[in-house]
């Protein structure tokens, strides 16, 4: 808890953005196993007097036209990738506020008198934004539309005389790549452009190579107590490098030559040709260029000089090395440090491993590396819920979903909502629907799911969206399951590669109590039967062969007709024939 | 000529009068790049298309005058060994993907439909700017297709096709709806020469890398990335822009690019397409390659532009001027002519003559019918129809008598007897 506070502590910058209109800062956190979380976080803001009359300042233009010209007033965008690993890493960064399902996310609350007004505006949104951000996002149409009812809560302070007419509309694109076109408009909307300060770090090279990312973008209105109201956006990218591979060069690993393997000598069957290699050391050296491509490159002007762009969350014993121009400031938590920078240069932080230390003392445990001590890492804070959701079943017909729900805390009951949306292919039982409690099978089950939200899907209409408020015991685990019929869809229906299967969206679980926090499972992928592409093309020339064959039959039996042998005229009758036809012409030239 | 005609006149004149000096011009360059192949094995065909994006962005194109269409993601696949990069050479010099790129149309958004509306701007409402061809008829576009062909079509995404004759319709409606200047249209596909053989309207040059019943092969691979990176058609030509037209000061024709053509090197046979093009093989071979690769760059320099106009415009006034008076002079013989013609009308009946016929010179369009015509007509009709209703009774009356003779075959008997059993 103390972890997370200090990592909460860093939040409170929030209030002071009011009086920089721009604020910037990399929060940069050493995970086990090699790993390192790296958040930016990008805010700026804006005088709603401002926005409306499209004075724009370090607000981005091109976003608040498109917000105008679609009534957004609240919005909320993100581009994801991997999987965050929550039992090695811990809680999410912000508490999972700004992570989104595998894909593309989109939710917004939208200022409409009615449904049909609210659906056109998201119209005109999804398709801006489709091609302000270069994603499909366009393709969020009716079928992949939802209108959360429990999940969601606006962020941002809006004034009570509006709240009734905003209409939250929520779309995901599970099967969206995220790549570098992606980024290029992301860096755009800095006011720094990616050219100078913390962003210059933000290469799509490193980005896309990380085990988890997730870019975001928020956009919502702020009341302070003393003040204006401001609009503000804020553009978070959370990433976990693997600092072993970024350090790698650019090309293809080879197998490195035995005698530089580390071999576990333990093992029992260790020997000269058998080697179980060990695991990575958890603390290696880094440094901001290697993990990043490049040194920092200097500092962005527009940023309040008193706010240090780079933070690292390791123990005050640990030595941090930096190049010059850097200043550093322990914080007074004893757990993190901060950085700040001379306005031009190129800049560089290394930490070196923990073993290498200036003591020059080398630490027992080295060889055992899989462990790490206090003093090499913070740890982070367990999360309030466990979640990982899987396919079940098997052939072409129906399917089921689990979902494993884990409450880690040994005291503590959590409250949370279950959100899934899914496509209207995918043919629910509600009847299915349960919740047990592990190792209560056959024994009396608490009640866990308080209320349902549930909204059927028409096809090729509108999705299946499903909500359940519930609560898990301390210290207990929760299989939800539920029962699908897969639809056969129409030949057109089928995407290019039908045979790769179809993304389900993430589902969304969103903890009420012991407080709020996020957490998104992986997306599946489900097989729908698929037919054989090649079937038109036999149809074609299967029926042409019926049609062929029925006609010829029926165009014989229509002009031939068919007689026995012994009915036909024989051989004789045409010579007698012949003879007559011959004697009535030699009578008739003898008339002549 | 009346009075308004004449105070059109001067508009009219301006429009026919400024052209000549900006006819061959245009005002933008456009690029519409398409790749057309989903899945990780077409890797080159990515290569291909990015390989083109970054010459013409090196010339000068921005982004916003690019439409670039894949199919695929192959910088973060995850096949690939090296993310967000796409090389098209296995030295793996050059990043393709870099740091900066926009794609406006990707994944399953790349179909045939997509492409054609793109290309006519049949677009809904909330299409965004980013993601249409807002071009007018002063845009040179260049058109850059790559995938998996056929004779007459490409498939797109293993899904679909478009047609040689779909691609020759779109055409002709951009052109219809002036929404270009001149095209160059490159393919590099098998059987690339018969994509764009359908085509029919002006203003058109095409290339493409092979001829009917000929693949397109592709150049070599990259056994890091472990698959072929580009194709030859290509690669030449990427050899041809990096090496002769470094930027946009390069005087190098596209007549010079199609003879650097080779069999030996891209192993099939490339074709151009010229007789779209006013002016033929030769105005089209002499087109700079940077009118279409490159943006254009007009720099207009103050003084020598209004001194240019300034003559300009005292040259048009002077012809006004003349025409004017020319017009005036024209309206005052027409009058005479038309007093000295009534007077003649006049003298005319005085003498008895029928006066002289004044619209002579009307086309007739249709012959009237006259009334003893029309009855001879109507003779002749019924004579021919009851001549021909006679030929027909006289065959069925001797028929049977033929039949009698035993002079028909076998098997007309048997049509025979078949109809007559059939009938009732």
């Amino acid at each position: 808890m103390r972890h997370l506070l200090a990592f909460i502590c860093l939040l409170p910058l929030v209030s002071w953005v009011t009086a920089a209109d721009y604020y910037e800062q990399l929060n940069l956190r050493p995970l086990p196993l090699s790993a390192l979380l790296a958040s930016f976080n990008f805010r700026s803001n804006t005088s709603f007097y401002d926005f409306e009359s499209h004075n724009f300042r370090y607000f981005p233009r091109s976003l608040g036209q498109i917000l105008q010209h679609a009534g957004t007033r609240e919005l909320h965008l993100r581009f994801s990738l991997g999987r965050w690993d929550a039992e090695s890493w811990g809680t999410r960064p912000w508490e999972g506020q700004r992570e989104g399902g595998t894909g593309v996310e989109l939710w917004a609350w939208l200022e409409s008198e009615s449904d049909e007004e609210a659906d056109e505006k998201w119209l005109i949104l999804t398709n801006a934004l489709s091609g302000l951000f270069c994603a499909s996002l366009n393709f969020v149409d009716g079928t992949r539309t939802t209108r959360p009812v429990m999940s969601f809560q606006p962020e941002g302070d809006h004034p009570t005389s509006s709240i009734p007419n905003l209409r939250l509309l929520h779309g995901v694109l599970p099967k969206e790549v995220v790549c570098t076109e992606n980024l290029t408009p992301f860096l755009k909307l800095l006011p720094c452009k990616g050219k100078v300060g913390v962003s210059t770090l933000l290469d799509g090279h490193k980005l896309f190579d990380s085990a988890y990312q997730s870019m975001a973008i928020d956009v919502k209105p702020i009341c302070p107590e003393d003040g204006d109201c401001v609009l503000e956006i804020e553009q978070t990218i959370d990433m976990v490098l693997d600092i072993e591979r970024s350090q790698r060069p650019q090309e293809i690993p080879r197998p490195p030559p035995s005698r530089d393997l580390k071999c576990d000598t333990s093992k029992p069957y260790h020997a000269p040709n058998t080697c179980f290699p060990l695991g990575y050391n958890a603390s290696q050296e880094w440094s901001l260029s290697q993990v990043f491509g490049h040194p920092m490159k200097g500092t962005c002007p527009l940023t309040d000089p008193e706010i240090p762009p780079v933070c690292i969350q390791v123990p005050h014993s640990r030595s941090v090395y930096t190049s010059a121009g850097v200043h550093q400031m322990k914080n007074a938590d004893g757990r993190s440090r901060c950085f700040t920078f001379d306005s031009e240069g190129d800049f560089d932080i290394i930490l070196p491993a923990p073993d290498a230390d200036d003591t020059g003392e080398i630490i027992a445990n080295t060889t055992t590396t899989m462990t790490t001590t206090d003093d090499e890492l913070i740890k982070s804070p367990t999360p309030l819920i466990y979640a990982e959701r899987s396919l079940m079943g098997h052939g072409q017909e129906r399917g089921g979903v689990q979902t494993i729900l884990t409450n880690p805390s040994q005291d503590t009951e959590v409250e949370f909502i279950y959100m899934e949306s899914l496509p209207w292919f995918m043919r629910v039982y509600l009847h299915t629907l349960n919740a047990r409690l592990e190792g209560s099978r056959g024994k009396a089950q608490p009640a866990m799911i308080e209320d349902i939200y549930y909204r059927p899907a028409v096809d090729r209409a509108r999705g299946t969206q499903l909500e359940l408020r519930m609560r898990i015991p301390p210290a207990s685990t929760v299989f939800l399951t539920y029962d699908f019929e897969k639809t056969i869809l129409r030949y057109t229906e089928y995407p290019p590669d039908a045979n790769r299967g179809f993304d389900v969206a993430a589902a969304v679980i969103t903890t009420v109590r012991p407080r709020v926090q996020s957490v998104r499972t992986t997306t599946l992928l489900l097989n729908l039967p698929v037919p054989d592409f090649s079937m038109p093309y036999n149809v074609i020339i299967f029926t042409s062969t019926a049609i062929a064959l029925a006609f010829g039959g029926m165009y014989n039996i229509l002009v031939r007709r068919l007689v026995a042998a012994d009915e036909a005229p024989s051989r004789l009758a045409r010579a007698k024939l012949g003879k007559l036809i011959e004697k009535f012409r030699s009578r008739k030239s003898t008339r002549k | 000529m009346r009075i308004g005609d004449l105070l059109r006149l001067p508009v009219l004149l301006a429009a026919a009068a400024l052209p000549p000096t900006s006819l061959a011009e245009h005002t933008s360059n456009w690029a519409v790049l398409v790749g057309t192949s989903r899945f990780w094995f077409n890797y080159r065909h990515m290569s291909n298309v990015l390989s083109i994006y970054r010459t013409v962005k090196r010339l000068g194109i921005p982004d916003s005058q690019i439409i670039l269409m894949l199919p695929d993601d192959m910088a973060c696949n995850p096949r690939n060994a090296f993310p967000g990069t796409v090389y098209s050479n296995s030295d793996r010099a050059v990043d393709l993907y870099g740091d900066n790129i926009e794609v406006d149309y990707r994944g399953y958004e790349v179909t045939v439909e997509n492409f054609i509306r793109l290309l006519t701007d049949r677009v809904g409402a909330e299409m965004p700017r980013s993601k249409r061809l807002l071009t007018d008829d002063r845009s040179n576009i260049l058109i850059y297709m790559t995938g998996h062909g056929g004779n007459e079509f490409l498939k797109f995404q293993d899904a679909e096709e478009i047609g040689a004759f779909d691609l020759a319709d779109a055409f002709e409606q951009m052109w219809e709806k002036k929404r270009y200047h001149e095209i160059l249209f490159m393919i590099d596909t098998c059987q690339a020469n018969t994509m764009y053989s359908k085509l029919y309207s002006p203003n058109i040059i095409a290339t493409g890398s092979s001829k009917l019943d000929q693949s397109s092969y592709s150049h070599h691979a990259d056994q890091d990335v472990g698959v072929a990176v580009i194709d030859r058609f290509t690669y030449y030509n990427l050899e041809f822009l990096e090496n002769q037209v470094q930027d946009m000061s390069s005087k190098k024709t596209l007549g010079e690019l199609f003879d650097s053509y080779d069999y030996e090197k891209i192993h099939s046979n490339p074709g151009v397409r010229y007789d779209l093009f006013p002016g033929g093989e030769e105005a089209a071979r002499s087109r700079r390659i940077t009118d279409f690769f490159g943006n254009v760059q007009n720099v207009e320099v103050d003084r020598v532009k209004s001194l240019a106009l300034d003559e300009e415009l005292l040259e048009l006034s002077r012809t006004i001027a003349a025409l004017r008076r020319k017009a005036d002079e024209e309206d005052a013989a027409a009058a005479e002519a038309e007093a000295a013609l009534r007077n003649a009308t006049v003298a005319a009946a005085n003498e008895g003559r029928p006066p002289p016929r004044t619209e002579m010179r009307r086309v007739q369009l249709a012959k009237p019918l006259t009334e003893e015509n029309w009855w001879t007509r109507k003779i002749v009709g019924a004579t021919a129809l009851a001549g021909c209703a006679a030929l027909w009774l006289l065959g069925s009356y001797f028929e049977p008598g033929r039949k009698r003779d035993g002079l028909v075959g076998r098997s007309k008997e048997a049509v025979v007897d078949g109809t007559a059993k059939s009938g009732p």
